[in-house]
Order: C-alpha cells, then sequence, then structure tokens
C-alpha cells in the first residue's frame, strides 16, 4: 500500500472514532447519507431487488451506530462471465464511455454513450476478430486462485489421496462431468469447450467518513475458489483499476478486498441528483442505492448483480 | 447450448450440489481450534446456507460463512434470528469432522460416515422429522484438516444421496411455462413468491403446489399431503432448486424422491424444479418433470437404509480441496503487506 494511503487511511480512521454518524439529511446539498437514511434505502433495496440481504457480519467488527441485524448488504454468487477489458473494446466498437464530468479529469464515466463520431466505415466495417481472439483469451484463461500461484509449495500435494476404493460411486443416476458441466458450454470449439465463469460477492458497507455507501467485491474462480484481490482488478474497467478501485480491509469480513474507493462518491450523486432535479425529478432517498449502484456498475461493467428495479431517470430533455 | 437431453425412459440424472466456503469460515474455525476445541476433534454441527438458483447462467451454491460454526462462547452454531426467515440463506443442517493430522484426514473412512449421515436422514424421513423440517433433507457432511502452521485448510464436502432402487425413470421434463396453462403459471408465480416472501416460509426448501380446476394454485407444507388428497387438484412436490441446468434437476430433489417413496404410494411423481430470476419466480428456468418411481417393499422398513452416493469431486476427480489463507492470516505475511 502506497504510503500516503497508509497515512489517509489512519487519518480517516481517527476521524470516524471521534466524530459522531451523520444525523441531518443532506442528500440533495452533498449527495450523502446519514446513518437512517442508509439503513431506509437498504431497506429498499433489499425488498425491491431480493437477491440482496442484510447481514450482520463479524459480531466483533459490528458498528455501533448500525443495527446489529443491518450492518451491510450483500448479495452472493453473481456471475461474471467475461473479462473487463474484453468488454471495454466492444464499448469501444459501440460509441464507448463519456464523462460525466468534464472539468476536471478524474471524472466518472458515463456508460452507453453516443457512437463515436467520424468513425469511417471501414472502421466500423472491421471484423470483429480482434476483439473475439482476445475476449476469447481472456474469458478462458484459467487463473491461479488461492489455490495454486505463489503459495503451491506450501501445499502437501494431495493427489495421491484419491482412493476410488474408500468410496464406491458409480451411480447412473449423478450427472457426470459434474463441475464441468454446470459451466456454459462455448459454441467455440476452444480448449475444452467450456466457458468458465468467475462468481462474485457484492457487498455494500457504509462508510462513516465519506458518509455514503461502498462497495465491496469477493472474487471466485471457476470452481468457487477464492480469488486473489489483485485478480479482481480485471473484472473492473481499466480506467478505474488500481486508481479508484483498491484492495483493502473489509470493514466486517476477515481478508483483503476490492473496493471502489467512495472519495468521490458524494461528489458523482450529487451530479446525479442535480441533473435528476434539473429535469424536474424529484429524486428520492429511499432509491438512493438504486442510482448509486447503476454508477458503480460502469466500474465494474461485467459483475451482473441486481440493481434492476426501474428507475426512471428523468425523461430526457436533450 | 446444452448437449444431452434427457428423453423419456431414460434414468432421471441430478446435478450434484456444490460447496463454497466462505474465508469467515476458515478463521472461524481457526480461532475455535486455538482458543476453544484444542486437540478435541469431536464432531461439530454446522449450518450450510443455499437458496434456489437465482440466474440463469450459474448454479447456487452450498454455503458456509463464519457464522455456520458454533460461537465460541456457546455449542450451538450461530445462526441468530438474522438468518432465520432470510430468503438468501434456507440453513441445512451439517456436521463437520476436523482432524488433527492430515494422517487422521487421510484415513477417515468415508464410506462410513457417508452412510452414517445418510442413515439419520433416512431415520427422519421414517420419524416423520422431515416433514416437519424438511431441511434435514439435504443434510451434509464436512471433513476438514485445519494445517494452522501453514494456514492452509484441506477440506471434502459429501451430500449424502439416498440411491431408489430401481432408479427413478424420466416421463417428461420441461420448462415449467411449458407444462402450465398462462393462468395457472401466473396463479403458481405468485404462490411462490408469496411463498418466498414470507419469513416464516421463505427459508422452507421443501413444499406442495397444489393447483385446482379453477388454476388456482396454492402451496402448502408437506405436512399437508393427506389434506390434499381427493379434490381432483393437481399436486406437484416442489423445491428450491439450486441447479440452473436446463434438462437436469439438483441435488435435493433426490432426498426428497425417497421421502416420496418411503411415505406415499406413488407410480408416478411429477415435481418442480423452483428457480428464480433476480430474486423472483422464474417459471422459464423453472423445470417441472414426471418420474417414474417403483422401490422395493424394503423401503418401508427403518431397517434397510438404502445405499447412499454424494462425495464432492474436485475438478472431476476423487481429491479433496485445499485452499491457503497465509495471505490474509499468516501474521508475518500481514506485516510485510501492511509496511
Amino acid at each position: 500500500m502506497v504510503l500516503s494511503q497508509k497515512l489517509h487511511e489512519a487519518f480517516k480512521g481517527t476521524v470516524e472514532r471521534i466524530t459522531g454518524p451523520r444525523t441531518v439529511s443532506a442528500f440533495k446539498e452533498k449527495g450523502v447519507l446519514s446513518v437512517s437514511e442508509f439503513i431506509i434505502a437498504g431497506d429498499n433495496l433489499v425488498s425491491k431487488c431480493p437477491t440482496w440481504s442484510w447481514e450482520s457480519g463479524e459480531p466483533s467488527k459490528r458498528k455501533p451506530y448500525l443495527p446489529p441485524e443491518k450492518q451491510y448488504l450483500i448479495t452472493r454468487n453473481v456471475p461474471c462471465l467475461r473479462r473487463a477489458a474484453s468488454v471495454e473494446e466492444e464499448y469501444e466498437a459501440a460509441g464507448g464511455e463519456v464523462l460525466l464530468d468534464n472539468e476536471d479529469n478524474d471524472g466518472w464515466l458515463a456508460t452507453h454513450g453516443k457512437p463515436k463520431e467520424g468513425k469511417s466505415a471501414e472502421e466500423e466495417n472491421l471484423p470483429s476478430m480482434e476483439n473475439l481472439e482476445i475476449s476469447k483469451n481472456r474469458a478462458v484463461k484459467l487463473t491461479p486462485s488461492y489455490f495454486g500461484g505463489d503459495d503451491e509449495e506450501d501445499i502437501p500435494d494431495m493427489a495421491d489421496f484419491e482412493e476410488p476404493d474408500n468410496i464406491i460411486e458409480t451411480d447412473p443416476a449423478t450427472l457426470q462431468a459434474t463441475l464441468q458441466s454446470t459451466y456454459l458450454v462455448a459454441h467455440e470449439p476452444d480448449d475444452d469447450n467450456i466457458l468458465r465463469t468467475r462468481t462474485y460477492d457484492v457487498s455494500i458497507t457504509y462508510d462513516k467518513y465519506y458518509q455514503t455507501p461502498r462497495v465491496w467485491l469477493t472474487g471466485y474462480d471457476e470452481s468457487r475458489m477464492l480469488l486473489q484481490p489483485e485478480l479482481v482488478l480485471e473484472d473492473v474497467s481499466q480506467d478505474h483499476a488500481r486508481k479508484t478501485v483498491t484492495i483493502e480491509d473489509h470493514p466486517h469480513l476477515p481478508g483483503k478486498h476490492a473496493s471502489v474507493h467512495p472519495c468521490r462518491h458524494g461528489a458523482v450523486m450529487k451530479k446525479i441528483i442535480d441533473v435528476l432535479m434539473s429535469r424536474g425529478v424529484e429524486p428520492e432517498v429511499d432509491k438512493y442505492l438504486f442510482l448509486f449502484l447503476k454508477f458503480v456498475a460502469s466500474v465494474i461493467p461485467t459483475i451482473e448483480y441486481d440493481y434492476t428495479m426501474d428507475f426512471d431517470l428523468g425523461s430526457s430533455s436533450n | 447450448m446444452a448437449e444431452r437431453q434427457q428423453g423419456s425412459g431414460s434414468i432421471l440424472k441430478f446435478a450434484p450440489f456444490q460447496s463454497a466456503v466462505d474465508e469467515g469460515f476458515w478463521h472461524r474455525l481457526s480461532s475455535l481450534k486455538l482458543n476453544k476445541l484444542g486437540i478435541d476433534d469431536s464432531p461439530i454441527p454446522i449450518t450450510g446456507f443455499y437458496a434456489p438458483c437465482s440466474h440463469s447462467q450459474v448454479s447456487n451454491h452450498l454455503t458456509l460463512l463464519a457464522e455456520s460454526l458454533p460461537d465460541e462462547s456457546s455449542d450451538q452454531s450461530a445462526v441468530t434470528a438474522t438468518s432465520q426467515g432470510n430468503r438468501n440463506r434456507c440453513s441445512v443442517p451439517g456436521i463437520l469432522y476436523n482432524t488433527n493430522t492430515v494422517e487422521s484426514f487421510r484415513s477417515l473412512d468415508k464410506r462410513s460416515l457417508l452412510e452414517e449421515e445418510a442413515k439419520k436422514i433416512w431415520e427422519d424421513i421414517h420419524t416423520g422429522k422431515a416433514m416437519e423440517d424438511s431441511s434435514v433433507l439435504s443434510r451434509f457432511l464436512l471433513i476438514s484438516f485445519a494445517d494452522l502452521k501453514k494456514w492452509s485448510f484441506h477440506y471434502w464436502f459429501a451430500f449424502p444421496a439416498l440411491l431408489l432402487d430401481p432408479l427413478a425413470t424420466l416421463v417428461d421434463l420441461r420448462p415449467a411455462v411449458k407444462w402450465f396453462s398462462l393462468a395457472e403459471a401466473e396463479s403458481i408465480s405468485a404462490a411462490c413468491n408469496a411463498w418466498r416472501n414470507s419469513s416464516a416460509t421463505a427459508d422452507i426448501p421443501f413444499f406442495l403446489i397444489s393447483v385446482d380446476a379453477n388454476s388456482h394454485a396454492t402451496i402448502k407444507h408437506l405436512k399437508d399431503w393427506e389434506t390434499c388428497q381427493g379434490n381432483g387438484d393437481k399436486i406437484l412436490f416442489g423445491f428450491y432448486d439450486p441447479c440452473h441446468l436446463p434438462n437436469n434437476p439438483g441435488w435435493p430433489l433426490r432426498n426428497f424422491l425417497a421421502l416420496i417413496c418411503s411415505r406415499w404410494d406413488l407410480k408416478s411423481v411429477q415435481f418442480l424444479c423452483y428457480r428464480e430470476n433476480r430474486g423472483f419466480a422464474d417459471l422459464g428456468s423453472s423445470l417441472v418433470g414426471e418420474a417414474l418411481i417403483a422401490v422395493a417393499q424394503g423401503w418401508k422398513d427403518l431397517q434397510c437404509v438404502p445405499n447412499a452416493v454424494g462425495w464432492e469431486l474436485n475438478k472431476g476427480k476423487n481429491v479433496p480441496r485445499c485452499i491457503s489463507l497465509a495471505k490474509s492470516m499468516d501474521p508475518t505475511r500481514l506485516a510485510i503487506s501492511a509496511a
């Protein structure tokens, strides 16, 4: 971890300890949430998108300002079928992304922008061979997890452990090929005909310092073994990897997890709210997390978590 | 997309349950081992969690979390009121054999351990306990060796399934939308969503669906079987299916069929593999099947425990899994990464 990041974490921790949680609403003014607004927005997310639920997490890590049974939100086992880098290339072809915030360079990106103008016909007609090649390599590449990698020498060799006589399991009613058969079968005849699928647990915590929600990603490889957080960065928009997406301790769970750093969340949410209000839409605080997750989707474009409630962002007047 | 179709008259094949262990489970097991259990290696009751398949492209797993283990201060697993009624966390009872050495891990008699758990399921079917608390039908077993010097964990799951003899044969299996009329499908979706939204029933994974002549569906508890008889309603056996495959039901149906075989004299069974999309009933991915069952007379006898299968394969092989958590548990490594 960079020293400046460390210093900031220490500072943030101290401020969090000595200041009380936000109690006055500043949702429209600053794009931030008070603790009780976070609970309201979380309750609404859980009821509208039921794959999300509240969890209490590690008892020793519980935050006193949140109800014990509503410490954070989580949705588990969310598929991530492709690596972000391959999606981005397709995006570029489809029009790419637009900066929401043009004044400075650290603005957030909005997806589904207008197709880039001036694209010549030849360019558009370019066969997608290149994309295909890359996406195939990226998607099918076997990635090291905690299972292997540099820890390999620490793990006793258990290959000789296979004892077919100890457990006789010749059962015609068991679907064979087991693990592999549960993956999607790709149409392309690549190495073993199988598109492997990573999955994610996505959690949302309340960040007391920034007074905004914060998103965390726990990745699992194709056989549901924990993914090293560094590999999670492959599933993050490359504009954000290692910049706005960092690897840190989860406030409620053990281990290091990838997280979208919340330092700009308030500002971005404020901008979204301003756009809504300029269109005559009165934003409601219980819909905060739907808006929030829509913008988080630009950072993690390939993770198909549930934020599907049809939320009217306002009729586009432009 | 799927390479095999199950035709009429073929053996009904079930997609195995898959396990997933949260990092928090191993952290709590380590601290339990260090602070409380010591070298005591008696089996520990644990709780696994699962939910119906919620995405058409991935199956759900039987998941272990920190709360799956007992608290250090109590002997009960730490499943509290917060997870009861949590629709994404249907509790399943399990048992953990954590050995002290890698040698004793290897020498565990896996066959008899599996038989022991299968016997519990069989007894729960016969005593009627499975009618009251159907989660016992998915009872599971975990063996492990926690190498706390290297922060690595060797483990192996088993999901015991009682073998029908003869095996069930499939008459028909198709998406639920193609089985029911539109009116029936709508009523079933609404009834299932109501069942899943009520905290009293959200985590009850086995149930009955009764559809009357007016296409109106109601969901009932297994123990209400007798009261559903004789009024001409269509009765289906429903279960939360963790599997996403379009041509196979998931593992929990196996012991459900065993229960149906041993309790009721049915030759033909209609079942619903209940699956969701984004948290709501999805009759497009849910399956309805019809299977023929005809088990031997011994099935009425508590003493004749059927054979069982269920050790989980690791990448197609009969080997245990291993995870190293040195990165998040080893104090020296933590100190280095924090420097």
